[in-house]
């Protein structure tokens, strides 16, 4: 391996494992809760470039990593407000609405980064980390979990408390009735539109967050199509995961480990074609669909708009 | 025999009139590119030499950028439609579509790595290489690097980009063999992948390397920031060599060169080619000799360094030195230090 697995160098690795894991699991976490509820939200991409770019110029104009993570939640919740309009009040078909987001905001944003960036690509300072005393002076492991921005442990931290929402909550079981059995959850005088509106506003405020933490830490800049289908994978991650948050983080951290094993391999100079090695992120997501998506349950209304009294 | 004779003198008076429709005239040619024109790399430098080419030509010239990768077939037909007489389309990803459109609305094409693709009249390959210029970008980083080691950051493998990759490493390995090259892929095409560059050259960075060879469009603003925001090894600053454009006008101290490439000469041939009824019979290339390909110099590098560099491109004009263009992945990989012997 030629000398070059240094410390430093592994604790790098499976710092950028993280980084590259937590905008998926943001987006997938958001995902899951709007399929929850009957809602497949394809614009999820969508959601992301708006709160990528929204997170970027929130914080680039006011200096402040938590602004931009405030203004990319409420960008992605906006453009999830216009497909709640239209697909969740309105009934139009998901998908359709779903990708014609998605398009509409890589036009938009490549449009205003275009007016706004494109002359200067202004970038941020390095994110400031939050670190674990004790933990982060554990040699390699240290430096590579126990030295992220706050962000990061929120976002583990959203998993047990998605996971307690679903299991013990009112609000849980709504989503999931919503999804399941809407004309139940109906009849049991819960509003199914009103249901399916929250986990969409929140799926894009999620989305919207991993978009800002792509782009504020992740990269530490906006520039056209940054997302490069995080979102798509956000879905897949949602449906493998059959509705269990935990399965999302363990997701989303193998697809991130997959992608610091593609430089590690380069880097130890493993002599097989480049294209190989970087088709194991991928092939990663195969196996976990092959070992579990046909065991993988979608609710049973998921993708059907919900109208009263229609048969 | 006579329906024989009708047919073959139809088909030569249509070819006449099809290659007299082809040729000699340029009224407007268009450019399609990827991404914005404002990228400081390959779409600025390509509108901007099609913008001067036309200039000089008194041509009108078309641009539709930001297009992305996908299909361009619709604005391959628009702009042949409003009667463009060559339609550059300026990314490899559009090396498919843009045959089809030339043979379906019978107007000249000009792509990009695909050196078999010529057709007399209708489809020109301007697969072009600034390796000469990678080569002293290599000798340049071999002499400054203080961990001896350096690393290339590549956000995909098209020819053009290997054999820049592969000069580099040439160059590094002719300057000191005991430089140690650590190669790294971000993606198959992670063209605009800004935080998968920043993620790979962080740990590029972190096995050593003190100056970044970058080739990525938009995801070279990732290695970018990497670069300002990482320490070298020794605590010192990481440097950046960038390709194609200038990104001086953004630099934060960071940027020690650039491969920067000029493509007017290479559009200037191309309508000239057309107006002699030569286009698709040839290839392009760019060059030091010229001045097509040039290292850029920064307030990074000092004056004596500079100097040899320059008597480098002496040599390298003179014949002096060869530098060979590597086209093939494999190939480019096994010159890599990183990779296994």
């Amino acid at each position: 391996m030629n000398g070059l697995f240094s410390e430093v160098f592994l604790s790098a690795l499976l710092f950028g494992a993280v980084t590259a894991a937590v905008p998926l699991l943001l987006a997938g976490l958001g995902e899951q809760m709007s399929e929850k509820a009957g809602v497949l939200n394809i614009g999820i991409e969508g959601m992301m470039l708006a709160g990528a770019y929204l997170g970027f110029v929130g914080a680039f104009y006011s200096e402040s990593l938590w602004l931009g993570f405030l203004t990319g939640a409420a960008g992605g919740a906006a453009v999830a407000a216009l497909m709640a309009l239209l697909c969740v009040r309105l009934g139009l078909n998901q998908i359709v609405i779903g990708i014609a987001l998605t398009l509409g905001l890589e036009g938009l944003t490549a449009l205003l980064h275009h007016f706004q960036f494109s002359r200067s690509y202004p970038r941020l300072p390095a994110a400031d980390p939050t670190v674990i005393p004790l933990l982060a002076d554990i040699p390699v492991i240290g430096p590579a979990f126990f030295r992220h921005h706050l962000l990061v442990y929120l976002a583990v931290l959203l998993v047990v408390v998605m996971s307690y929402l679903y299991r013990r909550t009112q609000l849980g079981l709504n989503l999931q009735a919503a999804g399941d059995k809407p004309a139940a959850l109906d009849v049991a005088g819960i509003d199914v539109i009103r249901t399916r509106t929250i986990a969409v506003l929140t799926t894009g405020a999620l989305a919207g967050l991993g978009g800002a933490y792509l782009a504020n830490v992740g990269a530490g800049l906006f520039i056209p199509f940054i997302t490069n289908g995080a979102g798509f994978l956000g879905i897949v991650l949602a449906m493998l995961a059959r509705g269990r948050p935990v399965w999302v983080l363990f997701g989303a951290l193998l697809f991130g480990a997959c992608l610091s094993l593609t430089t590690a391999m380069q880097v130890a100079g493993i002599n097989i074609p480049t294209d190989v090695i970087q088709m194991l992120p991928f092939l990663a997501v195969m196996i976990m669909l092959v070992l579990f998506g046909r065991q993988a349950s979608l609710p049973a209304a998921l993708g059907i708009p919900y109208e009263r009294g229609a048969r | 025999m006579k329906i024989i004779k009708s047919i073959g003198s139809a088909f030569v008076i249509s070819s006449l009139l099809l290659g007299s429709a082809l040729a000699g005239e340029v009224k407007s040619i268009a450019i399609l590119t990827p991404e914005e024109g404002t990228d400081y790399g390959w779409n600025q430098q390509g509108i901007d030499a099609a913008k001067a080419a036309g200039e000089a030509a008194g041509v009108e010239v078309v641009v539709a950028q930001g297009l992305g990768y996908g299909d361009v077939r619709p604005t391959l037909r628009e702009l042949a439609s409003d009667g463009a007489s060559l339609l550059i389309a300026h990314a490899s990803g559009y090396n498919t579509a843009a045959p089809e459109i030339a043979k379906e609305m019978n107007v000249p094409v000009a792509i990009v790595d695909t050196p078999n693709g010529l057709e007399k009249g209708l489809v020109a390959d301007y697969t072009l290489s600034g390796h000469e210029g990678a080569y002293l970008a290599g000798r340049l980083a071999a002499k400054m690097s203080r961990s001896k080691t350096v690393g290339v950051v590549v956000s995909g493998e098209p020819p053009s980009w290997n054999s820049q990759s592969g000069a580099f490493a040439q160059g590094v390995k002719a300057e000191n063999p005991d430089v140690k090259i650590i190669y790294a892929v971000i993606g198959p095409a992670a063209y605009s992948d800004a935080a998968g560059g920043k993620r790979v050259t962080e740990s590029v960075i972190a096995s050593g390397a003190d100056i970044i060879f970058g080739q990525g469009n938009g995801s070279s603003f990732g290695m970018l920031q990497a670069v300002e925001t990482t320490k070298a090894a020794d605590g010192g600053k990481v440097y950046f060599i960038d390709v194609i454009g200038d990104k001086s006008p953004i630099d934060k101290g960071f940027l020690l060169s650039s491969v920067v490439w000029n493509i007017e000469p290479v559009y200037a041939a191309m309508i000239a080619d057309i107006k002699n009824d030569t286009f698709g019979t040839k290839h392009y290339a760019i060059g030091l000799k010229d001045n097509s390909v040039e290292l850029l110099k920064t307030p990074a590098i000092p004056d004596d360094v500079w100097s040899q560099i320059e008597a480098l491109r002496e040599d390298i004009v003179s014949g002096k030195i060869k530098v060979e263009p590597v086209y093939d992945a494999t190939a480019v990989r096994a010159l890599m230090t990183s990779v296994a012997q």
